[in-house]
């Protein structure tokens, strides 16, 4: 070995080359390796039991890319994964696992339809103070276990977790009782939010909120590699101990970060609220808080690579409607689904654990 | 020294026979063979570690291998151990040629180590870590038997544990013994220790080497995996030195010296001297005054401490581990508040003031524990290099990183200051321990603008990053700074300081200028004995 120093800028050069772009492809190529392995399975099984899985696979690739209808809804199913990936994403970066963006986004599309429903201002306005509502609500549901992460060090898995129940049931009860939609006597939800987030491109499903997870990765990234605060919560993440030492503040770092992943992931219930669903009622999330933290905690901590999972789990979850009006039963999607998942999550444990070869000599 | 002959005695007290045979046969000939390594040759990525090296173990010695971080210690002891595999060469053992293919084959014929971490499990109690994983563990157990077991085989090893006690309750030394225990109870004749010493204060380590001569006493043989000089030629029978890959030489101890030992580890004639002596100014640039500050525990780990340093002088806090040393420095750095007392930091009043407004004082600090408290093992050496001064605005913006400046500031660091890494984004997690103390004594200094706090900086490390480090801490006292060394080598503080105070129980309790430094006298304060004469006592 030898210092890096003497070898001077052309070699320095080479070695930035290498990290910036050949590892994160590896990450990928693996990661896909691990999706193809997990569909062959899936394929397999589903020969044997007697369905065309070449059948199957062509429905899906036709229904979803062969029309615009497939692909828009694809990215609305995207919009609420990608945001509480994000969300969850953030806190993880200071390995902090928030796994309550389910509740948070719960909380935060109650917060919206709460301003939505009563108040009828014009549509810009409207929806901005949706978006504070469900910013504030989001990071409301999270300040006490990031106080108590903070000063008392109190597992946030398990408080984050548990207020998710809480979440669900408190959105329920205002959709079925206190908010209820009284004109439809059947839906239990209700009425609807009096501003709706715009189409994208004239289209009457995709709607302008699938931009917001874009643009916030793009900023995720930017922060933590251009400013003092995202590296700070880097070192954090890396070992608290010394950034006390170096003088950062982790206290206040911790409850920060927590309210901020609270934050965004109230947001993509807003987004979802007055982009897709229209109403609150307590089914409103088909598990996107959830599906996002998988997403965070597959993609490491990288940003790009949050987005193209976030896009490939909402492909997924697509193709998951369009197999069971294929006559597939919900279990046999769900199986496939989370078959992909492990495909997914034993590369990419795989890949980490390797590392880059021959970096040590013992 | 180690009395040879009082151990020997030790033991045959200690050894009841009737239980458990002894797995060897009964000590004989100290020149008899256990283990021959043949030729042994390692490569890892086309590096080679080990380069046909020879090895011969004999029954009842302390066998040291010796050599500077590199030098293919730690490879060696895994071949015999049966943690890699040799490229090619052979290990024989009595005489037979053996290819071992995991640990449990090395320990089957009678080869175990002991490495650096402990592999224990912590919430659990010392004879349920002995008899876990092993197959003579009987079916049917209660703590009782476990215990009773775990007792048996302490008497007969003579190491000595609390069986119930769990793991977190006990120092590192005695964690250290019940790795040792387990090793032998697995029937092992060959006991290989990878720098057992690396974790110990100078008492525990006394311990581990009657722990050491007695199990050689009983026809066992120790390999000491080291590159402390002083510890090898006090615990072993013959050292081999190792050097980049290759045998250097096997000798007996008795007759070696530091000096030549040092020469043959690192290939040439260098002996560390310290030219020029502190000329202290009269600018106190470090002042505590009366400070009296908790431990973790709750405890009151410093009795109103009151201490100065001036610019350009070192002063060296001696004492053992565990005497108030680690509270001092964090006090001094705003990692500990003060219970009362107050902080100077030239002449400006710091006390209790956070982290950041000390290093912003200029007070650079390497501290005792670095991985869990200097570095961040994950991230690049690029933000380790800065991790103390990434505010400062030549790196970082209000808001930004200054990204150029920044990795212009790590390339620089690591040249200047020796640390050998691929590049400066490879995880400050993989370089060795010498190269990360080398990146956080060079990262503090240039912190250190006034104040430069030393935490046992040379502990565990290799003669030349030794000596890299010790250098820093020179150059800063020449800059003018000031610099509190604190270290429980008594030979390093006697070594660089200019002047030395002695800790015990949180007070300082001696302090003498060095040309009237006692070793003796500071040995007996550093142990508790009373106090010297008056002239001598602490301000």
């Amino acid at each position: 070995m030898s210092s890096v120093s003497d070898a001077g800028h052309t070699r320095r050069s080479v070695h930035l080359e290498r990290r910036l772009h050949v590892e994160p492809r590896r990450a990928a190529l693996v990661r896909l390796l691990g999706v193809a392995t997990a569909l062959l399975i899936a394929g397999v099984f589903l020969q044997v039991t007697g369905r065309s899985a070449f059948a199957l696979a062509g429905e899906v690739i036709r229904s979803t890319f062969g029309q615009r209808r497939g692909l828009e809804e694809t990215a609305v199913i995207a919009t609420p994964i990608l945001l509480d990936a994000i969300a969850v994403a953030i806190a993880l970066r200071m390995r902090i696992w928030n796994i309550g963006a389910e509740g948070q986004f719960y909380i935060g599309a109650w917060a919206a339809a709460g301003i939505g429903i009563h108040f009828n201002l014009p549509t810009p306005l409207l929806l901005l103070m949706m978006a504070g509502a469900g910013v504030i609500g989001g990071a409301l549901w999270i300040l006490v276990p990031a106080i108590a992460r903070a000063h008392w060090n109190v597992n946030e898995i398990i408080t984050t977790l548990l207020l998710n129940f809480v979440a669900v049931t408190w959105v329920e009860w205002f959709s079925i009782d206190i908010w209820r939609d009284k004109q439809a006597a059947v839906i239990q939800a209700t009425p609807l939010v009096n501003a709706r987030l715009p189409g994208l491109f004239g289209s009457t499903t995709l709607h302008a909120g699938f931009l917001l997870p874009l643009a916030l990765a793009v900023v995720a990234w930017f922060v933590f590699r251009n400013t003092r605060w995202g590296f700070e919560v880097d070192m954090i993440g890396g070992n608290p101990r010394a950034a006390e030492f170096a003088g950062i503040n982790v206290r206040r770092r911790i409850v920060t970060v927590m309210l901020i992943s609270g934050a965004i992931a109230g947001l993509s219930g807003m987004v979802h609220l007055a982009g897709a669903a229209g109403r609150l009622q307590g089914t409103i999330s088909n598990s996107y808080g959830f599906s996002g933290f998988i997403v965070a905690a597959l993609a490491g901590g990288s940003f790009v690579g949050l987005v193209a999972g976030g896009l490939f789990i909402a492909l997924l979850l697509h193709s998951g409607i369009l197999l069971q009006t294929a006559g597939l039963s919900i279990y046999i999607v769900l199986a496939i689904y989370g078959l992909v998942l492990v495909g997914i999550a034993v590369a990419g444990g795989r890949s980490s654990l390797a590392g880059p070869p021959g970096e040590t000599l013992p | 020294m180690v009395d040879r002959g009082r151990h020997r005695r030790c033991v045959v007290r200690s050894l009841p026979r009737g239980e458990r045979e002894l797995t060897g046969p009964a000590p004989s000939a100290p020149d008899e063979r256990v283990i021959e390594a043949r030729g042994i040759t390692k490569g890892f990525d086309g590096a080679l570690a080990l380069d046909n090296v020879d090895l011969d173990l004999w029954r009842g010695e302390v066998h040291a291998l010796l050599g500077e971080n590199g030098a293919g210690k730690t490879t060696l002891s895994n071949v015999m151990a049966g943690i890699y595999r040799a490229d090619s060469g052979v290990v024989l053992v009595d005489g037979v040629e053996h290819h071992f293919r995991s640990p449990a084959q090395a320990i089957e014929a009678g080869i175990g180590m002991v490495h650096q971490h402990f592999r224990l499990i912590q919430p659990m109690t010392v004879a349920e870590n002995v008899h876990l994983g092993w197959d003579d563990t009987p079916r049917f157990i209660s703590t009782r038997t476990l215990v009773d077991r775990t007792e048996r085989l302490m008497s007969e090893f003579g190491v000595h544990v609390d069986p119930n006690a769990e793991i977190w309750q006990l120092s590192v030394g005695e964690q250290q013994r019940v790795e040792i225990l387990r090793t032998l109870a697995r029937g092992a004749r060959v006991l290989i220790l990878d720098e057992p010493t690396a974790v110990l204060t100078a008492q525990q380590a006394k311990e581990l080497f009657s722990v050491m001569r007695s199990l050689v006493a009983g026809g066992r043989t120790v390999v000491f995996i080291s590159h402390k000089l002083n510890e090898v030629l006090e615990v072993s029978d013959r050292i081999t030195v190792l050097r980049d890959g290759r045998r250097i030489i096997t000798r007996d101890a008795a007759g070696a010296t530091a000096r030549e030992l040092a020469r043959l580890m690192t290939g040439e004639d260098r002996d560390f001297e310290v030219k020029s002596r502190g000329r202290a100014g009269d600018r106190p640039l470090l002042q505590v005054v009366g400070a009296t500050a908790r431990s973790a525990r709750g405890l009151v780990a410093l009795h109103d401490i009151t201490l100065t340093v001036h610019a350009g002088e070192i002063v060296g806090i001696a004492g053992v581990s565990g005497n108030g040393q680690t509270e001092l420095a964090e006090v001094v750095t705003g990692l500990r508040r003060t219970d009362s007392g107050r902080v100077l930091i030239d002449g400006v009043d710091l006390t209790d003031a956070s982290p950041r407004r000390f290093a912003q004082a200029g007070v650079g600090h390497i501290p005792e524990d670095r991985l869990g408290v200097g570095l961040v093992p994950s991230a690049q050496v690029r933000d380790n290099a800065v991790l103390h001064q990434y505010w400062q605005p030549e790196l970082s913006g209000k808001v930004s990183l200054k990204r150029g400046p920044i990795s212009e500031f790590a390339t620089r660091l690591v040249s200047s200051a020796r640390v050998q890494t691929r590049s400066i984004h490879s995880p400050v997690g993989h370089l060795s321990g010498g190269n990360q103390q080398r990146l956080i004594a060079g990262r503090e200094a240039m912190v250190a603008s006034r104040v430069f706090i030393a935490a046992h900086p040379t502990r565990g490390l290799d003669v030349h990053s030794t000596e890299d480090v010790r250098r820093s801490l020179l150059d800063r006292r020449d800059a003018g700074c000031a610099v509190l060394l604190i270290s429980d080598d008594l030979d390093e503080v006697l070594l660089i300081s200019d002047r030395v105070a002695v800790m015990y129980e949180g007070r300082l309790v001696g302090e003498f200028r060095r040309e009237d430094a006692d070793r003796q006298r500071i040995g007996l304060l550093m142990g508790g004995h009373v106090a010297p004469a008056s002239e001598e006592a602490a301000p």
